[in-house]
């Protein structure tokens, strides 16, 4: 068998150490010598032009990829996907399209079929030719028994969040409007997305967003529910969520 | 700053090849440039008033030409050029003016007062459009009209059934409105002689249009009982009445303006009315609906026909000889007909000669005339050989209402800067003056279907051809939304609805491209602005890939930057990538045994 190894990117760990720590349980469950890394793949760096030190940044992933002998990378995130899908070292996976395959614990399987909430669905504009995926995210929202609605520009048309191309720090207002008007996008008030940046970024535009894991692995979502707090846009609770994700990923592979 | 290649040739293929400066088929094809495609979907959409505003930005009279505009727009239409069913572009204007014109929305801006006088002659579609654009400079206008009404071969030629005059004279009130003076009863030649206006005015725009009627010598044509359009039309006009005709009259001429005769005629008495044409009745150049609307109307159609000679008895009209006609063009393409054997009499007692309208000069032989007594001048300009003296409408060339106000507007423009001091043609677009065939060249939109044209609902045609008034009733609002909805929406900026970056930051993609060429200067706002998010190239007919383009240019600014963005704010991030990398926050387990 193949080995294989899972990376959560560098938002989601940032995000949700308990999400992290769920999945690679799961996964270990399912590939008992699975490998875990937490480094960011350099997309930032990319994006922002910055080619030395990007070819730099991912070789250093590239390394620890290599260290771990891992065949085939699962990864939860889509920038992710995009940087590594080329690589003739190892395959990648997207976990989405992965779960379907493994299938869901029993526990979570049809855990909210009494939710009164319809979701819209959020597809991320950095994969919008992954149809795996797409369909991967909404047959895990079927088998956790969510309602689902999609917007008008959804899967192959999706729109951005507005958080790409490293603009926020930049264009923070264009950022905003970008987000705005994505958010005007969906049919019901609850979102779900798979990217925990466009998480953030339906949050900032004044909508109500969770994760796909947060429904996976947390409480049932009601109409009454608030949505998770926005950790990411508070650097001190992100970096020290992303050392608590570090840790969980450190114990759950080793021990 | 240097560009590597990818920058360059993503740029230069925007630049040269974006289409969002090409107008829509409709709008470049109206010789005003109304917006014709904004104002359709603006109906579409149910902002009737709004509608209404934008027609009203180039438009005065838009009840009239609601109506009666030989709506050129309509031809080019996409849904005629792919269907035949072109939107009814015309028809919805007047829908839109029917329903929501208020003198109160009318825009009555000008500029203070030059203390510059301008005299036009004549007060149809040019004259008037002449008269707006000065008037809005600050110019003082007067206008000069030999007839008691206003609106030049409006009110006289195009028959009260397709145009009501209450239409004409409340559109008409803008100008007053906007102050210009208007002199009716005033024959320039006769009442006032020309070179008085050269000598008091600081310009002269003359726009007296082709009122004399155009007979074909024809032999026995000295008997009673023979007229012609201009004159036939005129007088039914002015008092819904014809001396001339009897209960059977015969109009010869395949046009528009034989079927207005013809039409006319049951109007004012006739039993019969015959229509003689050179044209097969395939090639007639009457438009299709007025075709239609004569024969609804019982007119008899002989197409085909030359006319050899007029009968008469006691020196009065009794019929006609014809004589059947193969081709009317040689093969060099001259007017040259030649006849076959067959011939065929009609009787009639009053014969309409509906072949043509000439210009009578009004300037009393001091402006140049040449064919059809058209007036000599410079195309672009409208300035004629004679000092602070320019033309415009049908004396310059135009046959239609919409084209005569083309050509007064143009007129106005070049008086206002003769008027300055400035030079009549620096910095002027003279093609996009007129109609123009637009560069627009795009995929009829996904999922579209054939769908049949909705026009006005007309009254039976036993009915209405006994009286003036009018015989379309107009759209419904139901057809109006419905007609309106039909449009393609035939222009590009596709990206722009799709990217609020390229939106603030462009006209139209092309116009940031183009300058970025010239100036060799690209923003880094802009270029760092952009999401990578693609929505842009997914509906880009050309599939423009301005992701690649940022992406690849934001290289070049960080290599000149000494590997860094030039923009602070990404300070943040470099700080975010060497934590994200540092060994606090990363970790590689190989797992297993
Ligand atoms: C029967 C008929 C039907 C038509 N139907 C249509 C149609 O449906 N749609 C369309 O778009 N076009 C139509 N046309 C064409 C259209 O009417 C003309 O192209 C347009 O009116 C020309 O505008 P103009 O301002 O150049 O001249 P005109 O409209 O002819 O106006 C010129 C004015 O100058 C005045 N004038 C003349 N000599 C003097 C003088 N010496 N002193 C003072 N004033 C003078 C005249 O009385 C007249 O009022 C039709 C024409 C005719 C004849
Ligand atoms: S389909 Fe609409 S936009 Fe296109 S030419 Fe016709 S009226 Fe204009
Ligand atoms: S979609 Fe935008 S970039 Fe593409 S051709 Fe049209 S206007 Fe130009
Ligand atoms: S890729 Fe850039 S230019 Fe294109 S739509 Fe997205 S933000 Fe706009």
């Amino acid at each position: 068998m193949s080995r294989k190894g899972f990376m959560p990117g560098c938002s989601l760990p940032s995000y949700s150490p308990i999400g992290i720590e769920k999945t690679v349980k799961y996964l270990k469950s399912h590939y008992p010598e699975l490998s875990g890394i937490q480094k960011c793949c350099g997309k930032p760096t990319k994006a922002l032009g910055q080619v030395d030190k990007f070819e730099e940044r991912f070789g250093s992933l590239l390394a620890d990829i290599k260290a771990c002998e891992v065949d085939e990378m699962i990864v939860a995130c889509q920038s992710c996907m995009n940087v590594l899908k080329d690589s003739e070292e190892f395959k990648t996976t997207s976990l989405w399209a992965l779960m379907p395959k493994l299938g869901l614990p029993k526990e979570v399987i049809g855990k909210a079929k009494n939710s009164d909430v319809v979701f819209s669905i959020h597809d991320s504009c950095s994969v919008r030719g992954m149809s795996d995926i797409h369909d991967g995210i909404r047959w895990i929202l079927n088998e956790l028994g969510y309602k689902t609605m999609e917007p008008e520009k959804t899967r192959e048309t999706t729109r951005c969040c507005g958080f790409g191309g490293m603009i926020v720090p930049v264009n923070q207002e264009l950022a905003e409007k970008v987000m705005k008007r994505r958010v005007s996008d969906f049919p019901t008030e609850h979102v779900v997305t798979y990217c925990a940046a466009c998480r953030q970024s339906i949050t900032l535009g004044d909508g109500k967003a969770w994760h796909i894991l947060d429904l996976i692995w947390g409480d049932v979502v009601m109409k009454g529910s608030e949505p998770p707090e926005d950790t990411l846009s508070s650097p001190v609770k992100a970096w020290v969520n992303r050392y608590k994700s570090k840790g969980a990923i450190k114990k759950a592979i080793n021990g | 700053m240097k560009h590597n290649d990818v920058v360059n040739s993503i740029a230069k293929d925007i630049a040269e090849n974006c289409q969002g400066a090409y107008d829509a088929y409709c709008q470049s094809t109206c010789p005003m440039h109304t917006d014709a495609i904004g104002y359709v979907n603006l109906i579409g959409e149910g902002k009737g008033e709004e509608a209404l505003l934008k027609i009203r930005e180039k438009l005065f009279l838009p009840g009239t030409l609601g109506r009666i505009c030989a709506h050129p727009c309509e031809s080019e239409c996409k849904r005629n050029t792919e269907y035949k069913q072109p939107i009814s572009i015309a028809m919805l204007k007047r829908y839109a003016t029917d329903k929501f014109d208020d003198p109160k929305l009318w825009d009555l801006t000008k500029k203070t007062s030059t203390g510059k006088k301008v005299a036009i002659i004549g007060a149809g579609p040019a004259g008037a459009q002449a008269s707006i654009e000065l008037a809005r400079e600050g110019h003082k206008v007067t206008i000069f009209e030999k007839l008691n009404v206003v609106g030049g071969m409006m009110h006289v030629g195009i028959p009260e059934y397709r145009l009501p005059r209450n239409i004409i004279n409340h559109e008409y009130t803008y100008l007053e409105k906007l102050g210009v003076e208007i002199k009716l009863g005033v024959e320039i030649g006769k009442d006032i002689k020309f070179n008085e206006l050269t000598d008091g005015y600081d310009a002269v725009i003359v726009a007296n249009g082709a009122h004399k009627g155009n007979k074909i010598p024809t032999k026995g044509d000295d008997a009673t009982g023979i007229t012609t359009a201009a004159e036939y039309l005129r007088e039914i006009a002015l008092t819904h009445n014809s001396e001339i005709a009897g209960k059977s009259v015969l109009v010869i001429g395949g046009g528009d303006v034989a079927m207005d005769c013809a039409r006319s005629s049951f109007r004012v008495g006739a039993s019969t009315v015959n229509l003689v044409s050179l044209e097969k009745e395939k090639d007639l150049p009457a438009s299709h609906h007025e075709q239609v609307g004569a024969k609804e109307e019982d007119v008899i159609f002989n197409c085909g026909y030359g006319t050899t000679e007029i009968i008469s008895e006691d020196g009065k009209v009794t019929g006609v000889k014809l004589v059947e006609c193969e081709r009317i063009f040689d093969d060099s393409g001259n007017f040259n007909p030649s006849y076959t054997e067959k011939t065929l009499e009609i009787s009639c007692d009053t014969i309409v000669f509906a072949t043509g309208q000439i210009v009578e000069d009004a300037t009393e032989g001091i402006v140049k005339q040449g064919r059809g007594g058209r007036y000599e001048k410079n195309n672009d300009t409208m300035e004629t050989s004679v000092k602070n003296v320019f033309v415009a409408g049908d004396v310059a060339g135009s046959n239609t209402v919409i084209e005569a106000m083309a050509l007064g507007r143009k007129a106005g423009l070049s008086v206002d800067r003769y008027l300055k001091g400035e030079s009549l043609i620096e910095g002027r677009d003279f093609v996009k003056e007129g109609s123009f065939k637009t560069k627009l060249d795009l995929p009829l939109p996904e999922g579209h279907k054939d769908e049949l044209r909705l026009e006005g609902e007309m009254l039976d045609g036993k009915i209405r051809k006994v009286t003036f008034k009018e015989c379309d009733a107009g759209l419904t609002d139901d057809n109006a939304l419905k007609e309106a909805q039909r449009c393609f929406k035939c222009e590009c900026k596709k990206c722009l609805p799709e990217c609020i970056m390229l939106t603030e930051y462009s006209e139209y993609p092309g116009d940031l491209f183009a300058k970025f060429l010239e100036t060799g200067n690209f923003d880094p706002l802009v270029a760092y602005s952009c999401n990578m998010c693609n929505q842009c190239t997914l509906v880009c007919p050309e599939e423009f890939d301005f992701a690649k383009f940022f992406g690849a240019i934001r290289k070049d600014m960080v290599k000149a930057n000494s590997g860094n963005s030039p923009l602070k704010g990404h300070n943040a991030i470099n700080i975010h990538q060497k934590l994200g990398f540092s060994k606090l926050f990363t970790t590689k387990n190989k797992g297993g045994k």
